[in-house]
C-alpha cells in the first residue's frame, strides 16, 4: 500500500499529466475541467495547491483532509498493476448529493482509474465500471457527513438509480435503528427479519393492551363509554377483516359487562340511571322508529324515556326479560350480523347473574 | 453490493417481504390504502408513529382507568363488581 497521490513518487506527476491531457481532450470547457479536477482531488497535488481550494469552494465542499498537508489521503494506492506507471490508484472518496450535478464529474472520474492512467487516450466510460472494485474505501470521513447525503465508495455504481437506491436503503436502515430504540428487546436480535418479527409482536401486544384497557374502562363505566365500546366494535370488525385469528369473544364480554353490572346493582336508583344512559345511546344509535321499542302509551316521549320506563316496569316482573328487550333495542343499532350472538350471550350472562 | 445481498440468501429476502406485509396489515392506515404495497421507508415510518400513538393510548387509558377506580371506591356496590370484573 503506497501513497502516490501527493507524495513525491514518480508515478504521480506522470499520471496526473496524462489524465490532464486526457480530460482536456474530453472537456473543452475550462470551468468544467477545473471542477472535474476538484472533484478528483487532483488539485491536491502540489502542481495546483492554490487552485484546489478555489475549486473545492466552488463545489461548496470543504477540501478533504489530505489537502492541507498534501498527503493525498484519498489517493491511497492499492498494490501495483503490471507496469510501474500503471499502479492502481484509488478513486478519491468522493461525496455526492444524489440530486447534485456533482454526479456528472463523478461519473467521468472513473476514467482516471488505474488502467486509464496508463492508456488514457482510449479511456471509455464503460471501462470504468468494468474495473470498478468492490473493496470499500477504509478512509473514513465521519466529520463530513453533515453535508453529504450519499457517499459513493470505490466500485459503487454512480448512476442516478444506484444513488437513489443507496439513499433509500440508508433511510430504511435509519428507520430500523429508530424502531430498534422504540421496541424493547429489539436490540438483541440481529438481522432484519428478526427485528421485523419483534416489531410485529410488539405492535400486536400494544394493540391488545389498548383493547384490554378500553374494555375495562368500558366495563367499569357503562354510561359514558358506550360509544367507546361502539368504536371498539368497529375496530374489532376491522381487525377481523385483516386478522381472523383474533376472537370476538372478549369483545362480547366487554359489551356485556355493563349490563351484568347493572343487573347486579341492588337499588332501583342505580337501575334507573344506567338505563337512561342506554336510552340516550339508543336515541343516537337506534335507527328504528321510537314506536317500535316503546309501549303505545309512551310513543310520544323520546326513546330514552320510553326505554327507561319499559325497563323499569318490566323489572318488577322479570328483570332478565326487560334487559333482554333493552339489549335487543340497543344492539339493533349495530350490525345485524352481530345481533343474535350478542343477545344470546347477554341472555346467558344475565341468567348467570340471576 | 448486489452480490453481497444475494449471498445472504433469497429466503431471507422473501421472509422480510412477508414480514413487511404482515406489519403493514397491522397498521391502521393499511386498510385505507388497500392492498397496495407501500414503500419500505414509508411503512417503517408509519410503524414508528403508530407505535408511538399506541404508547400514548395505553398511557391515556391507564390514567383513565385509574381515575375511574379512584372515583368509584366510594359507592361500594358498584366498585365491588367492577373490581371483580377487573380481576377476572
Amino acid at each position: 500500500m503506497a501513497h502516490c497521490g501527493g507524495g513525491p513518487g514518480p508515478a504521480a506527476p506522470r499520471e496526473a499529466s496524462s489524465v490532464e491531457s486526457h480530460f482536456q481532450g474530453l472537456l473543452d470547457d475550462d470551468d468544467k475541467y477545473r471542477a472535474l479536477c476538484g472533484a478528483f482531488g487532483y488539485l491536491q497535488q502540489q502542481e495546483w495547491p492554490d487552485l484546489s481550494g478555489a475549486c473545492y469552494a466552488a463545489f461548496g465542499a470543504p477540501p478533504p483532509p489530505g489537502t492541507s498537508n498534501g498527503a493525498g489521503n484519498s489517493f491511497s494506492c492499492s498494490g501495483s498493476a503490471s507496469s510501474g506507471g500503471g499502479s492502481t490508484k484509488r478513486k478519491p472518496d468522493a461525496y455526492v448529493d444524489a440530486k447534485d450535478d456533482c454526479k456528472r464529474p463523478r461519473g467521468k472520474q472513473q476514467l482516471c482509474d488505474p488502467d486509464e492512467a496508463g492508456a488514457a487516450a482510449k479511456g471509455r466510460p464503460e471501462k470504468a465500471k468494468a474495473c470498478a472494485r468492490k473493496k470499500p474505501e477504509p478512509a473514513a470521513a465521519g466529520q463530513k457527513t453533515d453535508y453529504i447525503h450519499v457517499r459513493a465508495r470505490r466500485g459503487q455504481a454512480t448512476d442516478s438509480h444506484s444513488l437513489a437506491e443507496r439513499v433509500r436503503r440508508e433511510r430504511i436502515s435509519e428507520r430500523m435503528r429508530y424502531l430498534q430504540e422504540l421496541v424493547p428487546g429489539c436490540d438483541k436480535v440481529t438481522g432484519k427479519a428478526g427485528m421485523l418479527d419483534e416489531i410485529i409482536n410488539y405492535v400486536q401486544s400494544l394493540q391488545k393492551q389498548v383493547e384490554f384497557l378500553s374494555m375495562k374502562i368500558a366495563a367499569s363505566n357503562p354510561v359514558v363509554n358506550f360509544n367507546i365500546v361502539d368504536d371498539l366494535f368497529g375496530g374489532r370488525r376491522m381487525n377481523q377483516a385483516c386478522g381472523p385469528s383474533m376472537t370476538t369473544l372478549p369483545m362480547h364480554q366487554g359489551q356485556l359487562d355493563p349490563s351484568c353490572l347493572q343487573m347486579s346493582s341492588a337499588t332501583m336508583q342505580q337501575m334507573q340511571q344506567p338505563a337512561a344512559g342506554f336510552g340516550q345511546d339508543m336515541l343516537v344509535n337506534n335507527p328504528y322508529p321510537a314506536a317500535q321499542s316503546a309501549p303505545p302509551s309512551a310513543a310520544a316521549t323520546p326513546v330514552s324515556m320510553s326505554a327507561a320506563a319499559s325497563v323499569e316496569s318490566c323489572l318488577d316482573v322479570n328483570g332478565a326479560a326487560a334487559w333482554d328487550i333493552a339489549s335487543q333495542h340497543l344492539f339493533s343499532g349495530f350490525d345485524a350480523q352481530f345481533q343474535p350472538v350478542q343477545s344470546d350471550c347477554l341472555l346467558d350472562n344475565l341468567k348467570m347473574e340471576m | 453490493m448486489s452480490s453481497r445481498r444475494s449471498s445472504r440468501g433469497a429466503i431471507s429476502d422473501e421472509e422480510v417481504n412477508e414480514l413487511m406485509s404482515k406489519l403493514q396489515s397491522l397498521l391502521p392506515n393499511s386498510r385505507r390504502r388497500g392492498s397496495s404495497q407501500a414503500s419500505t421507508t414509508k411503512l417503517l415510518k408509519e410503524t414508528c408513529s403508530y407505535i408511538k400513538s399506541l404508547h400514548r393510548e395505553v398511557d391515556d387509558l391507564s390514567d383513565r382507568l385509574s381515575d375511574l377506580m379512584s372515583t368509584m371506591d366510594h359507592n361500594s356496590a358498584e366498585a365491588e363488581i367492577i373490581r371483580g370484573i377487573l380481576r377476572s
